[in-house]
């Protein structure tokens, strides 16, 4: 299914608001929005690349035609996997650095592989882990904790890793375990959890 | 109106000056300053906009802290002023109206400036704002243009009102942000320079529209000096970093961009999201001071102390290379 918007005429941040409804209203495989200046091309495809999707740009004439395609792990191809247990609290852990706390670095990273490796003891509760920005650098390969995300994955524990800091980092390549998301599977969990702990 | 815009404007007009006029528009400064006496010299300037936030009263309090701003940054200090406000009335309840001018009132009450008329007229779009007259020393007049080389330079508040803004526009913000830029946006420049007037202070501006490194660009165009920026020290709304990521970038921040890249030289570790804000057009931003290098410590450590919390040095004047800014 390919959505077109016309956005011409229109002035930021109107046509990125317009993309963002679109996507999650009918969830496009492709979807095309039609921009007649620089700036809602530049926030358009930037805003397309925060939900994952693969962008590409066309100029004809004076417009830009801003091409967003639904690639591997963004929302319309992997259905979200739910812990079914009913009455249950769903915990959800975003991990957005790979150290635990600020100070002494090595202390920090020391932490993160404790608090990892404890993270069970919250049992059935525990429903997803995210990593974002330096989280990421948890899941590559070479890293200390690796081994422990990996049976959490095998016990069941949707892992999520965000595909925009794995390109930022360029480390798309060297992920080891989890899911690549996009912010816009990070906030439906958000909203999903009945409990969020940042890291 | 965008800077390239505004230049092509006025390009080939010539104005008439007077030997009394300290700064006029041919130095194109945040304020016109006339010396009255050998003591006294008048400083006047003029800011309205359409709002900013959906808060009336806020909004007054905003575009009268951003009009007085101005009168800061050249060092004096604001007495008097004058209400500019359009108003589609016959679609408007009159009851904001009040609220907004209540607000600029009020924030005109905090900086000891006293209104004494202003003027009105019906138009479509809401608009609110100050004309302020203030008064210096002739000899202690803050320009853009007068910074040495070592100097530090100082910013005293976060960038990112703009990409907020629009944040706000979407009906992407949080409440909680919207508060916290809010407070921000309508905070005074007035302890600043205060504060700085103690200190070897050679150069001043505020940051509006033109974004930090717009205004920046205005400080060293045709000066035989450069800037180096250390984008790590530089002040930062953190959710504007989100919101930029998520393309609810201004339109000016790219206009900004695009008329002033000539002159800015990013290091490959600066973000695209950070280059952005430091191009985001700024409402009522801090002020860009700049200092003699062995007093900027000082001077941030009191700013910091007397609850400007986000002061910090950002960077330095350079001898070399001249007429650039070099961000790391």
């Amino acid at each position: 299914m390919t959505k077109e918007i016309d956005c011409r005429g229109l002035a930021c941040p109107a046509p990125v608001l317009q993309t963002k409804d679109a996507i999650e209203k009918e969830h496009p495989n492709v979807i095309k929005v039609v921009v007649d200046n620089e700036a809602s091309k530049e926030n358009v495809s930037r805003f397309m690349g925060s939900q994952g999707l693969e962008v590409s740009i066309k100029q004809e004439g004076s417009n830009f035609h801003v091409i967003g395609k639904m690639g591997e792990g963004t929302a319309a191809e992997e259905p979200v996997h739910e812990k079914p247990e009913t009455g249950q609290k769903k915990i959800m852990v975003m991990v957005a650095n790979n150290r635990m706390g600020h100070g002494d670095d090595e202390l920090g990273e020391k932490l993160m592989l404790s608090f990892l490796k404890t993270l069970k003891e919250m049992g059935d509760e525990l429903w997803r882990l995210v990593f974002v920005n330096n989280g990421v650098k948890l899941t590559i390969e070479g890293s200390d904790v690796l081994p422990v995300i990996q049976e959490l994955e095998e016990e069941g524990i949707h892992i999520l890793v965000c595909g925009t800091c794995l390109t930022h980092f360029d480390l798309l390549n060297q992920k080891q375990v989890g899911e690549t998301t996009n912010m816009l599977d990070i906030v439906t969990a958000m909203q999903l959890a009945d409990k969020v702990i940042n890291i | 109106m965008p800077p390239g815009d505004l230049d092509r404007a006025l390009c080939g007009i010539e104005f008439p000056t007077d030997s009394n006029v300290l700064v006029g528009l041919d130095r194109a400064d945040d304020a016109g300053v006339y010396k009255v006496t050998d003591d006294i010299a008048m400083i006047q300037t003029v800011d309205f906009f359409t709002p900013v936030v959906d808060d009336p009263y806020w909004f007054g309090q905003i575009a009268a802290a951003n009009a007085l701003s101005d009168v800061y940054a050249m060092g004096g200090v604001p007495k008097t002023a004058m209400n500019l406000v359009a108003f589609p009335i016959k679609e408007m309840d009159i009851a904001i109206l009040r609220q907004i001018i209540q607000g600029g009132l009020d924030k005109m009450t905090e900086a000891g400036v006293v209104l004494v008329g202003g003027h009105s007229v019906e138009d479509k779009e809401l608009k609110y704002g100050l004309s302020v007259t203030g008064f210096i020393h002739p000899d202690r007049i803050l320009t853009k243009k007068d910074l040495k080389a070592g100097d530090r330079i100082i910013l005293t508040k976060s960038l990112g009102t703009g990409i907020v803004n629009t944040a706000v526009k979407g009906g992407l913000a949080s409440a909680d942000v919207i508060q916290r830029v809010t407070r921000l946006m309508a905070t005074l420049n007035r302890d600043a320079a205060h504060i700085m007037g103690h200190y070897p202070v050679h150069a001043c501006t505020d940051i509006t529209g033109f974004g930090l490194l717009g205004h920046l660009a205005e400080m060293i165009s045709d000066m035989p000096f450069g800037i180096r920026l250390m984008s790590q020290e530089i002040p930062i709304i953190p959710e504007a970093v989100d919101y930029a990521g998520m393309g609810l970038v201004p339109a000016g921040a790219y206009k900004n961009r695009e008329f002033r890249e000539c002159m800015v030289d990013f290091a490959p570790s600066v973000d695209r999201i950070v280059q952005d804000i430091l191009f985001d057009p700024q409402t009522s931003g801090g002020l860009l001071i700049g200092v003699q290098k062995d007093k900027a410590g000082e001077l941030v450590a009191e700013l910091q102390e007397k609850g400007i919390q986000e002061a910090a040095i950002i960077g330095e004047v350079m001898a070399e290379p001249e007429e650039r800014i070099v961000v790391h």
